[in-house]
């Protein structure tokens, strides 16, 4: 019996040993994806790539040779901005670590580079922002970076102004009526001037924010990672409301405003359907995986994607019950990877970034709920 | 089954980490130490018997060499006179596996905590309790430590020349000695090699781990003179009859050490002189074992 035990246990413990040492090497941001008309820009781990939204086509790939070491470009994370004819992406957390990390430009016809600047000290994790006339680029390392690429001295971006929050800047700013809103890890949202970067208000949350801002009526919407939303008055930074009810986890998705509601997921699968006027929970469903990217909505439906490698949707009609909304599976066997990544609507299907492995994106025809073509089309096995 | 690995270990340390970093003034090493402490003071029971049986297994060396002689066309035979002399080769082995994923879970709780990537970041909100929310507002921890961020790599290679010289110290003070000449020469290729290799991982891997790493250390030495009357004691209990002299010349020290308690405070002159003996009564029996002169009675319980 004694004997009977220890053999168990030791074969417990190895299974355990191993369960930990496996695994493959994996991105450690999240893709970004960005549609321009008929065209669709990845960013997605070691490369920047353009395609054909409608098939899948490959127009060009930066940088245009495969292979990985610390003298490449790369890797990229974050939603391309597309920036009069260039495309700015950033460098995030590389796997043995950077000794720089660099904003690019790239040329959206040849995916050519235009500039680089290299004042970042940390990783770009989710893209830059504009007005139009500066780039606005959140950095790891607590610093945003406004830049004017139509000044440039040897190649790089004269640096406009710069703010330093007390941590890093993990989500690209929203920019409105001459207004930067920087949400923070440092549990604040920041409201700066766009031209000069002078600090307007100070908005503190709970906990860290790292969900891109929505605005409507004047009023910013937001979750942190103190499970909770909260809308604060855009003018001002004083608080409107705070949602009453502690959601299930960390809020790190951007919520989506539709009408009166503002969809929304947190980091342990909840869903919920949030009243945009005080903030209660209108419905609330679960899937298995963590959600980080925004849902989007098409039709009557809401899709969601999660870390459990499944896109999900719910029905629209209103609800009797809060907690009668059933998620059902778009595809059946999922997606294999985990989707942590906003997807965008194009000719019928949902173009799914998928978080690693060969195939970066997957678009999924939401008529006929099958794949309609993954990306890039000639995929490696 | 990883999902199985983080609710048994990863996920209980995070939440204990961050618990301890709220608690210990948001002093992010100050967690580490404390934590390190604590699960090598749960795990010392595992670590003693471990070091115990291979004091055990390393003074059975020489009965098993002869038996191995002795039986070399038999091997059914030759296992059941291993099992008489209580040769068990897993015994020595298991409590180390299972402190195993109890330091990997620790290395990969700290990673987790220092939300070093977003991806690292996002698998910690999955991953803190329910119950404790306010672990939430203490993220992201404070990273900064002296002249570092703990989750950057060093740029001033200070902490990977410190992991190197305490791992080389940990790792001399913590292998048990050996007469076997092949067994010693790849001792020390180990003592060498292994800093330098985890010096070499260090460089591109956050301070933080770092630190663990050394912290871990130091207390692998002071536990170990802490341990070490406990670990003399089980030495000589387990070599004296190994050495192939007279039953009653070893019968006083087992008594001896018998008698006295598991644990208590290091007499270091006494023990080094007990060392000493132990290790001459180990070289005998190495000697003893090549002039073919091994008893292979069993021991007495």
């Amino acid at each position: 019996m004694k004997s009977k035990l220890r053999t168990l246990l030791f074969v417990a413990a190895v299974a355990l040993a191993l369960s930990a040492c496996g695994g493959e090497i994996s991105p450690t941001s999240f893709p970004g994806l960005t549609l321009d008309g008929a065209d669709a820009y990845l960013a997605s781990n070691l490369h920047v790539y353009k395609f054909d939204s409608a098939t899948g086509v490959q127009k060009w790939m930066f940088p245009a040779t495969e292979g990985d070491n610390n003298a490449r470009p790369g890797p990229f994370a974050g939603p391309p901005l597309k920036f009069g004819n260039a495309i700015i992406v950033g460098e995030t957390v590389g796997l043995n670590g950077r000794a720089s990390h660099r904003l690019y430009a790239l040329s959206a016809d040849n995916g050519a580079e235009l500039w680089r600047f290299s004042g970042g000290q940390r990783e770009y994790t989710d893209g830059a922002s504009t007005d139009g006339k500066l780039i606005f680029a959140p950095n790891g390392d607590n610093t945003l970076y406004a830049l004017d690429p139509t000044q440039l001295d040897g190649g790089e971006p004269k640096l406009v102004w710069k703010f330093t929050a007390q941590d890093k800047l993990w989500v690209r700013p929203l920019v409105a009526n001459g207004k930067v809103f920087q949400p923070s890890l440092d549990h604040n949202l920041y409201a700066l001037d766009a031209a000069t970067g002078k600090l307007l208000w100070t908005f503190s949350a709970g906990a860290s924010i790292a969900s891109h801002p929505a605005m409507a009526d004047g009023v910013l919407y937001f979750g942190s990672f103190d499970q909770h939303m909260y809308a604060v008055d855009a003018e001002t930074g004083a608080q409107v409301w705070r949602s009453p009810e502690r959601l299930g986890g960390w809020v790190w998705c951007d919520p989506l405003l539709d009408g009166d509601e503002i969809f929304v997921g947190d980091v342990k699968g909840g869903v919920y359907a949030i009243d945009r006027r005080n903030g209660n929970v209108i419905w609330r469903s679960r899937v298995g995986g963590a959600i980080r990217a925004q849902p989007v909505i098409v039709g009557n439906k809401l899709y969601v994607l999660s870390s459990d490698t499944y896109l999900y949707s719910f029905d629209r009609r209103p609800r009797a019950d809060a907690n009668s909304a059933s998620p059902v599976r778009v595809l059946e066997n999922g997606l294999v990877r985990r989707l942590l990544s906003t997807p965008a609507y194009a000719n019928g299907a949902l173009l799914v970034p998928l978080f690693d492995g060969d195939v970066k994106l997957t678009a999924v025809d939401l008529e006929s709920r099958q794949k309609k073509f993954e990306f890039p089309l000639a995929a490696k096995p | 089954m990883g999902d199985l690995f983080d609710f048994l270990f990863v996920n209980p340390m995070t939440n204990a980490l961050l618990l301890l970093y709220g608690l210990l003034f948001n002093q992010y090493v100050l967690a580490i130490v404390a934590l390190t402490l604590i699960i090598r003071l749960v795990t010392l029971p595992l670590t003693l018997k471990q070091q115990i049986s291979a004091f055990k297994m390393q003074a059975l060396q020489p009965q098993i060499k002869a038996l191995q002689e002795k039986y070399k066309s038999d091997p059914q035979r030759l296992q059941a006179e291993m099992r008489k002399l209580g040769f068990n080769p897993l015994s020595g082995c298991l409590p180390l596996l299972i402190q195993f994923p109890i330091l990997i879970a620790l290395y990969q709780a700290i990673i987790r905590t220092l939300t070093v990537t977003p991806l690292s970041t996002l698998e910690l909100g999955k991953h803190l309790y329910g119950f404790l929310p306010g672990l939430s507002t203490l993220v992201p921890i404070d990273s900064r430590f002296l002249l570092w961020d703990l989750g950057q790599p060093d740029p001033l290679f200070i902490i990977p020349i410190l992991v190197v010289v305490s791992t080389y110290f940990a790792n001399k003070v913590m292998t048990p000695p050996t007469t076997d000449p092949t067994m010693r020469q790849t001792n020390q290729m180990m003592q060498l090699m292994m800093p330098l290799m985890f010096g070499f991982f260090m460089l591109s891997t956050p301070v933080g781990l770092g630190v663990y790493w050394i912290v871990s250390n130091l207390i692998g030495i002071v536990q170990y003179y802490v341990t070490k009357p406990t670990l003399d004691r089980a030495r000589a209990l387990h070599a004296a009859p190994a050495v192939g002299v007279a039953a009653g010349a070893a019968s006083p020290a087992k008594a001896e050490a018998a008698e006295k308690p598991l644990f208590e405070p290091p007499k270091s002159k006494v023990k080094a002189k007990s060392t000493g003996r132990v290790n001459r009564s180990a070289s005998a029996a190495k000697n003893s074992a090549k002039g073919g002169r091994v008893t292979t009675t069993p021991r007495q319980p």
